[in-house]
Parts: structure tokens; sequence; C-alpha cells
């Protein structure tokens, strides 16, 4: 087991009342939910309330949790669950164009390439943007999976744990939406 | 095989790295917000079963009120003021009823 506080024994004094408990099962799951908040949900949308709202969940259904797993493979599922649910609320998923970029956007997407020099932080922000606009017009799942693949590296066996889908359906999904991703791509690369 | 357009993607994901990095440790007042919360909600729960336990037993007592009511007035009905074996004024005065 990979935790770093006695979860069982939290619990146990949890349930008993124990405030101090409840307040080491924040501090230990707050980093695990902030990551994948930050990680699936565009960065505009407010974070902290989101986490909290998870925290709030993971509290409500601890009765649930059977123990065969460390706590933060299933809070971590849990707190996916939520950010898809936020994304599905969203609905509206319009088509990013060259046009929708602001200066600085449009300078770092030009710049964007493999070999490029490590960016400060504002040219970091200004590519999350346009990450964010690119990643707006997919389907909330085929995001998640483009960031889960892309960005974190994980392989279709974690993601089918962290998500309940089967490899067979990831690799449909990622056969699908990579010629889309590409597609966003050069539209964006025509500057009209 | 990677394109053009990968290559473009990869790059902006790797410049863009920090930003999807998670927080360590919460915000000032995070802990002190998120544990009241919890607190509401504990308290509502609370009240929420205080308020069905009570709804339960004022059903259960209206019922045994009801029952003992039925049964009260089914037992008056059996012993009326005729005579054994006479139910009613018409058997009582012989009334022919045509």
């Amino acid at each position: 087991m990979d935790e770093a506080i006695d979860v069982n024994a939290c619990l146990r004094r949890w349930k008993e009342g124990d405030e101090a408990a409840a307040e080491e099962l924040i501090r230990h799951l707050f980093p695990v939910i902030s990551k994948i908040v930050r990680t699936h949900l565009p960065r505009r949308d407010d974070e902290k309330d989101l986490v909290q709202e998870i925290l709030m969940k993971t509290f409500a259904k601890l009765h649930q949790f059977k123990g065969d797993a460390p706590i933060t493979h299933w809070v971590s599922r849990l707190a996916l669950t939520t950010c898809l649910d936020r994304l599905r609320a969203q609905k509206i998923r319009p088509e990013v164009r060259r046009a929708d970029l602001t200066p600085d956007e449009s300078d770092v997407f030009d710049a964007a390439w493999l070999t490029g020099s490590s960016p400060d932080a504002s040219e970091a922000i200004a590519a999350r943007d346009v990450v964010d606009k690119i990643l707006a017009s997919l389907s909330p799942e085929d995001r998640s999976l483009i960031l889960m693949v892309d960005l974190e590296g994980r392989s279709l066996q974690e993601i089918s744990e962290a998500t309940g889908w089967s490899i067979s359906k990831i690799k449909m999904r990622l056969f699908r939406v990579r010629p889309q991703l590409r597609q966003m791509i050069r539209k964006l690369e025509e500057r009209n | 095989m990677n394109t053009r357009e990968d290559e473009k993607w990869q790059g902006l994901l790797l410049r863009s790295t920090s930003t999807f990095a998670g927080e360590d440790a919460p915000p000032y007042g995070f802990i002190t917000g998120t544990l009241a919360q919890l607190r509401a909600e504990s308290r509502q729960q609370n009240e929420f079963e205080r308020i069905g336990w009570r709804a339960l037993l004022t059903s259960l007592a209206a019922l045994v009120i009801a029952a003992m009511v039925t049964l009260s007035v089914d037992f008056s009905d059996q012993s009326g003021d005729f005579e054994p074996g006479t139910k009613s004024v018409v058997q009582l005065e012989n009334i022919q009823v045509s």
C-alpha cells in the first residue's frame, strides 16, 4: 500500500466524530484531486469549489470504500467522473478558429514545436489556453482520454482501471479522436 | 507515424505542462471551509433521520388508533339491544317486507 497515512484508522476515527481525522484525510487526498481537476477541466473553471465538491462526495460515500485498493485510486475515479459530469453539463462545444486565439495564444501556437525552448509562465498559460480551446470541441470522454495518453503517458490498462472503460473501447475512441485533433490543428494553422 | 499536426500538439502540451500540475497543499482556509461544510451536512443528515423516525412513530400510532377504533366498533355491533338471534327491528316486530 502506498498510503502515507493510516487510512483505515482515519476512517474509524472520523466515524467516531473525530474532526482531526477528517482533516488528515483531506490533506492526504487534496493533491490527488487537485491534479485531476487541473488536468481534466479547462483552466478557468472554479477549481477550488470542484475539489471541495469531490471531497464532500468522498466523505458521503466513504462507507462504500472496501479497502482492497489504495483510497487514492478510489478517489481518483470519483474525481474523474465528477469532472466528466461537469464537462458534460457545459454542453457547448465550439470548434476553435484561428480568429478565436488571442495574439499571445497565436504566437505560442506558431512557436509550438518539440524543439522549442522552455516557456516562461505567461507562455505556458497561453499554451494551456490554446490546448483548452482545441480540446473544448471534443466530447468530455475524448478530451480526458487524449490528456491521459498524450500528457500523462498512461497505458491503456491504466486508463481502463481509472475510467472503467474496456481496452477495445479506449482503442476505438483513440482511433476516432486522433484524426479529429489533427484536423483541428490543421485548421488553426490556416491563417484565413 | 507522427504527422506535423501531432508534433504541433505535443509541442503545445509540452509548453503548457506546468499549468497541469496540481497543488500539493490546500490553499489557506480550504480545510476550515470543507470541515464546516462536512459538519453542516452531517447535522442535516441527523435532522433528516430524526424527522424520519418521528414520522414513522406518528404513522404507527395512527395505525394503532385506527385498529382500536375498528375493533371497538365491530365489538359494539355484535352486542346490540336485540334479543340473541334477533338482528333488526324488522325481525323483532315481524314486519312483512314485500
